[in-house]
């Protein structure tokens, strides 16, 4: 039976994209039962997480797997075990799939290639989170009516994309189902020669509704990038960088990985009602790696099995 | 103050010598001027209000990018009425007011007080520069889009130098996003200890010597991240013959320009030996082989334009032994006449150039005035190039008197200057029936 990892979404292909959030959709309707019946699936989280440690379990769960969780406290991980020699222990063990989580980018490439089971990256680092984007790509989908029209649509993505694992793979995910994305950040949260990416850089959330958003695809500002290096005030970044009540009611959507810092990346007079696809995304986030788990693992060969 | 365009009656000079190099004026002319602009320039022209400027030179009004009118906080050493007013007396019709006042000019409120007040209270177009870091720390960054909206025209960090290379990175990146330039004083800190420029006539006299590497190492770094980032900056005040260069390497390559001042261009570290701290000034006087390097590179364009660094001080400030002394020179009624004097009249450069330097490329780099052509804003300065006159303390519009040139005699004299239309400073009113 043939294993994948899920390390990032750089080399998948639109059809790859399309099969997967089918094979979600069989998973939310209810069509595949148990797949991952007798399997192990193992958590390692070598970071905090809520939301996406919730939802691996629970797909695990739901699909028959067996799952073991562990995460940096209560495991040899405190005692300084080595990412290595960790997911090489859980291999030997038995593990079917290792969901991965890592505060170092790369870290799933590295362990990916010490293990037999197969890794899935549940986001390491600056570097990749790429269920992430899958279940943006579902919710949004969903929300629009079918993945083919997401081809032509426009998604700015807004914030922080110099330090988003989240956007290194919605970008590419995005791009690869057809829509049109611009950044809308200050040059310090934008990687270098971002033109060179070929995609429009926009100076503020108004000018991506000028730009024609159909989606504001919000990024979390972290806590420490608020301390005045690379953004001066929460005023000045939530004025230019933020959704406020007037940007809503033509039909935008507003898209964000969580959790939402309200004041900042959202104004806390925001009223999110139709226009918020955020719990849409995170129910989606259970289907989608139950997808992405019977894939890895071989259980399901293909989305239309 | 800048009345309203309408109110301006219609008025011609007569027989002026137009020196205009952004057009190509070079000639005796007539120029009308109404509603601010200017309508006509030709031969013959008359008009109901007439000045005759026969004998006189009409150039576009001088641009000064950098001033320290010292208002909020030290009002004793200067305001923005009487910096303005000595603004005007030295021909300049534009003039871009440093952050490092008391408080600094760090917050949105307080460039929108200082903006309403130069609308009612400057003679010249004063635009406002806002701190590149809060508190000029070198740490935070401001709030630069907050500060644009309030009506800042660019970020410095102007008197003090930037703490680190990454700090002024972030800087830089950030004001390229809120579309703002930066205007940078160049300076290491952990080498500009001293109090003059490090070299002989400072050695000979025991004074600590700030050598110039502690300018060239800060514009290496500036000019780097500069063409790094992709960020519109200007060098301020550079003296040292090795930063021209520096300049020169990356003018190319980035979005950068540069200034020098009139007296590092007319002045040397000899007068080190007088001990007197009126001579005090950052970055210090240089040896005469820098200043020559200084020169050269203004007459060839390397450095784009002249700013005054105009920075008044309050006499017990000034008048204390050098290592005592408060840096900084009064530069606005001096600068075009110091030039002329050491500069033109002596030879090493052409009128043409020294026009260009002080009213069309600080124009160009403000975006107003420096020029000329027929709908250009009427901002204008005539000058009699053949008055000779000394530079006396009692005479000076600035509230301060701390100019490196008193009691020197200088050639070329700003007889009047118009901004908008308006006469701001007219020594000859009685002359032309025409009042100020």
């Amino acid at each position: 039976m043939e294993t994948r990892s899920f390390l990032s979404l750089e080399d998948t292909s639109r059809e790859e994209l399309k099969d997967i959030l089918d094979l979600a959709a069989a998973f939310a309707n209810g069509r595949l039962r148990d797949p991952l019946i007798s399997r192990t699936v193992c958590l390692a989280f070598f970071e905090a997480s809520t939301r996406t440690a919730v939802s691996f379990e629970l797909a695990a769960r739901r699909s028959g797997a067996h799952v073991i969780s562990l995460s940096e406290n209560g495991s040899a991980i405190s005692k300084g075990e080595s990412l290595i020699d960790t997911v090489v222990t859980l291999d030997s063990l038995g593990a079917d799939a290792i969901v991965l989580r890592h505060p170092a980018a790369g870290a799933a490439a590295l362990a990916s290639r010490h293990t037999t089971a197969p890794i899935i990256n549940a986001g390491d680092g600056c570097g990749q989170h790429p269920t992430q984007a899958l279940l943006d790509l579902y919710a949004l989908s969903d929300a629009l009516d079918g993945f083919e029209e997401l081809a032509g649509r426009r998604v700015a993505i807004v914030g922080d994309i110099l330090h988003s694992r989240v956007a290194r793979s919605v970008i590419p995910g995005f791009v690869r189902a057809g829509i049109e994305v611009s950044f809308v950040a200050p040059r310090t949260l934008l990687p270098p020669d971002t033109e060179a990416w070929g995609l429009p850089v926009l100076s503020s959330v108004d000018e991506a509704m000028e730009w024609g958003a159909d989606v504001l695809y919000m990024l979390r500002l972290q806590k420490e990038r608020m301390t005045g290096a690379r953004v001066p005030s929460v005023a000045e970044y939530s004025r230019f960088y933020g959704v406020a009540q007037h940007h809503l009611g033509n039909g935008v959507l507003v898209m964000h990985p969580g959790p939402v810092n309200r004041g900042v990346e959202i104004s806390g007079e925001v009223v999110l009602d139709a226009s918020s696809l955020i719990s849409d995304q995170v129910a989606s986030g259970v289907c989608v790696r139950s997808a992405v788990l019977a894939l890895s693992t071989g259980a399901v060969q293909r989305a239309a099995a | 103050m800048i009345r309203d365009s309408a109110a301006t009656p219609e008025l011609v000079i007569r027989r002026a010598h137009v020196l205009d190099p952004s057009t190509g004026l070079d000639s005796i002319l007539d120029v009308r001027i109404s509603s601010d602009k200017i309508l006509e320039i030709g031969e013959g022209l008359r008009g109901t209000r007439e000045v005759d400027a026969d004998g006189l030179h009409l150039f576009p009004g001088f641009v000064d990018v950098h001033a320290h009118w010292r208002t909020p906080g030290r009002e004793d050493e200067e305001t923005i009425e009487s910096g303005s007013a000595a603004a005007a007396a030295g021909g300049f019709t534009g003039v871009v007011m440093m952050p490092n006042t008391d408080p600094i000019v760090d917050r949105p409120v307080v460039v929108s007080g200082l903006v309403r007040r130069v609308e009612l209270e400057s003679r010249v177009r004063a635009r406002v520069s806002a701190a590149l870091h809060v508190g000029l720390a070198g740490a935070r960054l401001t709030e630069m889009r907050l500060l644009k909206e309030a009506g800042a025209f660019c970020v410095s960090d102007d008197g003090l130098g930037t703490a680190s290379a990454g700090v002024l990175r972030n800087g830089m990146l950030y004001a390229r996003s809120a579309g703002l330039p930066v205007i940078l004083h160049c300076e290491d800190h952990t080498l500009a200890t001293g109090v003059v420029h490090e070299g002989v006539a400072g050695s000979l006299v025991g004074l600590p010597g700030s050598p110039a590497s502690a300018e060239d190492t800060a514009t290496a770094t500036a000019l780097v991240l500069a063409a790094e980032t992709g960020a519109k900056v200007h060098i301020t005040h550079v003296s040292t013959a090795l930063s021209v260069a520096l300049v020169g390497f990356f003018r190319d390559g980035a979005d950068v320009t540069a200034d020098t001042t009139p007296h590092h261009l007319t002045l040397t570290d000899e007068l080190v030996s007088t001990l007197e701290g009126r001579y005090r000034v950052n970055p210090p006087l240089r040896p005469d082989g820098d200043r020559c390097g200084v020169e050269a590179a203004l007459r060839d364009g390397v450095l784009d334009f002249v700013a005054t660094d105009h920075a008044p001080h309050a006499s017990e400030e000034k008048e204390l032994p050098m290592e005592e002394a408060a840096p900084g020179f009064l530069g606005h009624e001096t600068a075009f006449a110091a030039l002329y004097t050491d500069l033109v009249l002596g030879g090493r450069l052409s009128l043409a150039r020294l026009v260009e330097a002080m009213s069309c490329a600080p124009g160009r780099w403000v975006g107003e005035g420096g020029s000329l052509g027929v709908g250009a804003v009427a901002d204008l300065t005539l000058v009699d190039l053949s008055e000779r006159w000394a530079v006396d303390r009692d005479a000076l519009m600035s509230r301060s008197s701390n100019s490196p040139y008193l009691g020197r005699a200088l050639s070329g004299r700003v007889v009047t200057t118009i901004v908008g239309g308006e006469l701001i400073h007219d020594t000859t009113g009685a002359k032309f029936g025409v009042r100020a």
